[in-house]
C-alpha cells in the first residue's frame, strides 16, 4: 500500500538522520571530553562541533514534517465499505507513495554520511585546539564543508517531494 | 507488448532508486574524503599552522563530488514523468531502468573518487607539511640545504594536487555517463 511506503519513507528519513547525528556526536564528544582532561579551556568553544552534528538531525526533522504534510487522508466521498470507488487515481497514488519513500531514504542515508564526516572532523578539531589554540578556526572550515553534504541531501529530498502529491479525491 | 508490461505501476521505484543512489553514494564518497583529509590537516596543522589554507584543497575537491551527485539527481528528477490528468501512467520501465543506471553510475564513481581523494589527500598533506618543516629546521651547511628543500616541498605540493585532480576526474566520468543515460526515454501514449 502506498500509505505504507510513504510512512516507511518518513520513518527512515527521520531515523537515519538521527543515527548519523548521534554517530557524529559520539565521535566528537569522546575526543572532546578526553582532550579536555589536559586542556580544560577547549570545553566551551568546541561545543560548536556538536551543534553542527545536531544540524543534520534537524534536516531529518524538517524533511519528516514536509513529507508528513504530503500524505493526505482521502475524502469521504472516495471510498465506501472499506474499498476505494471506481474512479480512484491508483497510478498517482502509487507514484506518490514511491516518491515519498525514496525521498525519505535519500535524506536519511545522506545524513548518515554527513553526520559521520562532521563527527570525525569535529574530533580532529578538538584535538588540534588542545595543542594550539590558533588552529580552531582553520579546522572548523573542514567541518563546514562536511555539513554542506547534508544540505545537498535535503535539497534533493525537497525537490523529489514536490512531485509526490497523494490524491485525496476521485478523478473528475 | 501490453501496456501493463511496458508501463507497470512499479516503474517509478527504479527511477527514484537511481536518484537515491546518485545523491547518497556520491555524498558518502565526499564524506569519506572530507573526514580522511580532515584528520590529515589536523596532524599537519599542529606542526606548521600557516599551511592549512593550502592544505584545504582535498576538502574542496571532495565536496565537489557531492555537487556532482546533486546535479545528477536533479536532472533525473526532472525527467521522471508523473501520471497525467486522467490517471494514465506515462513513465515506462525502459526509462526507469535508464535512470537507475544513471544514478548508480554517478553515485558509485563519486564514491570511488571521494575515497581516492581522501586517501591521497591525507598522504599529500602530511608529506608536504613534513617537507616544509624540514626545510625550515634543517641545520645550515648540511646535505642539500634549505633552498633546495623548499623547492622540494613545492614539488611535492604540485604533485599531490595533480594526483587529487586525476582522482576527481573519476567522478566527472561518472556524471557524464549518467547525463547521457538520462537521455533515454519512452513514454506510453494514451489512446
Amino acid at each position: 500500500s502506498p500509505y505504507g511506503w510513504g510512512s516507511f519513507g518518513i520513518a527512515f528519513g527521520l531515523g537515519l538522520s538521527v543515527v548519523g547525528a548521534a554517530w557524529g556526536i559520539w565521535l566528537t564528544g569522546s575526543s572532546l571530553v578526553g582532550a579536555a582532561v589536559k586542556a580544560p579551556r577547549i570545553r566551551s568553544k568546541n561545543l560548536i562541533s556538536v551543534i553542527f552534528c545536531e544540524a543534520t538531525a534537524i534536516y531529518g526533522v524538517i524533511m519528516a514534517i514536509v513529507l508528513n504534510g504530503l500524505m493526505k487522508k482521502p475524502e469521504d466521498s472516495s471510498y465506501a465499505d472499506g474499498v476505494f470507488l471506481e474512479n480512484w487515481d491508483y497510478n498517482t497514488w502509487y507514484f506518490a507513495g514511491f516518491g515519498v519513500f525514496c525521498s525519505g531514504l535519500s535524506v536519511g542515508l545522506t545524513n548518515v554520511a554527513s553526520g559521520v564526516s562532521v563527527g570525525i572532523a569535529g574530533s580532529s578539531c578538538a584535538l588540534a585546539d588542545a595543542q594550539d589554540p590558533s588552529l580552531f578556526v582553520k579546522i572548523l572550515i573542514v567541518e563546514i564543508f562536511a555539513s554542506a553534504l547534508g544540505i545537498f541531501g535535503i535539497i534533493v529530498g525537497i525537490i523529489q517531494s514536490n512531485s509526490s502529491q497523494f490524491p485525496d479525491k476521485l478523478i473528475g | 507488448m501490453e501496456y501493463e508490461q511496458i508501463c507497470p505501476a512499479i516503474a517509478p521505484v527504479f527511477g527514484y532508486f537511481g536518484v537515491m543512489a546518485a545523491t547518497v553514494l556520491s555524498n558518502m564518497g565526499a564524506a569519506y574524503g572530507t573526514a580522511k583529509a580532515g584528520v590529515g590537516i589536523m596532524k599537519a596543522g599542529v606542526i606548521v599552522p600557516e599551511l592549512i589554507w593550502k592544505n584545504l584543497i582535498p576538502i574542496i575537491m571532495a565536496g565537489v563530488n557531492g555537487i556532482y551527485g546533486l546535479i545528477t539527481a536533479i536532472i533525473i528528477l526532472n525527467n521522471i514523468a508523473q501520471p497525467n490528468q486522467d490517471g494514465f501512467r506515462v513513465y515506462s520501465l525502459y526509462t526507469s531502468f535508464g535512470h537507475l543506471a544513471a544514478g548508480l553510475s554517478c553515485g558509485l564513481c563519486g564514491l570511488a573518487s571521494g575515497m581516492c581523494i581522501g586517501v591521497s589527500g591525507d598522504a599529500g598533506i602530511r608529506s608536504f607539511t613534513q617537507c616544509d618543516y624540514m626545510s625550515k629546521t634543517e641545520p645550515k651547511g648540511q646535505g642539500f640545504g634549505r633552498k633546495k628543500k623548499k623547492a622540494g616541498a613545492e614539488n611535492v605540493f604540485v604533485g599531490s594536487v595533480l594526483i587529487q585532480v586525476f582522482g576527481g576526474n573519476l567522478a566527472l566520468y561518472g556524471m557524464i555517463t549518467a547525463i547521457i543515460l538520462t537521455q533515454t526515454s519512452y513514454d506510453c501514449e494514451d489512446n
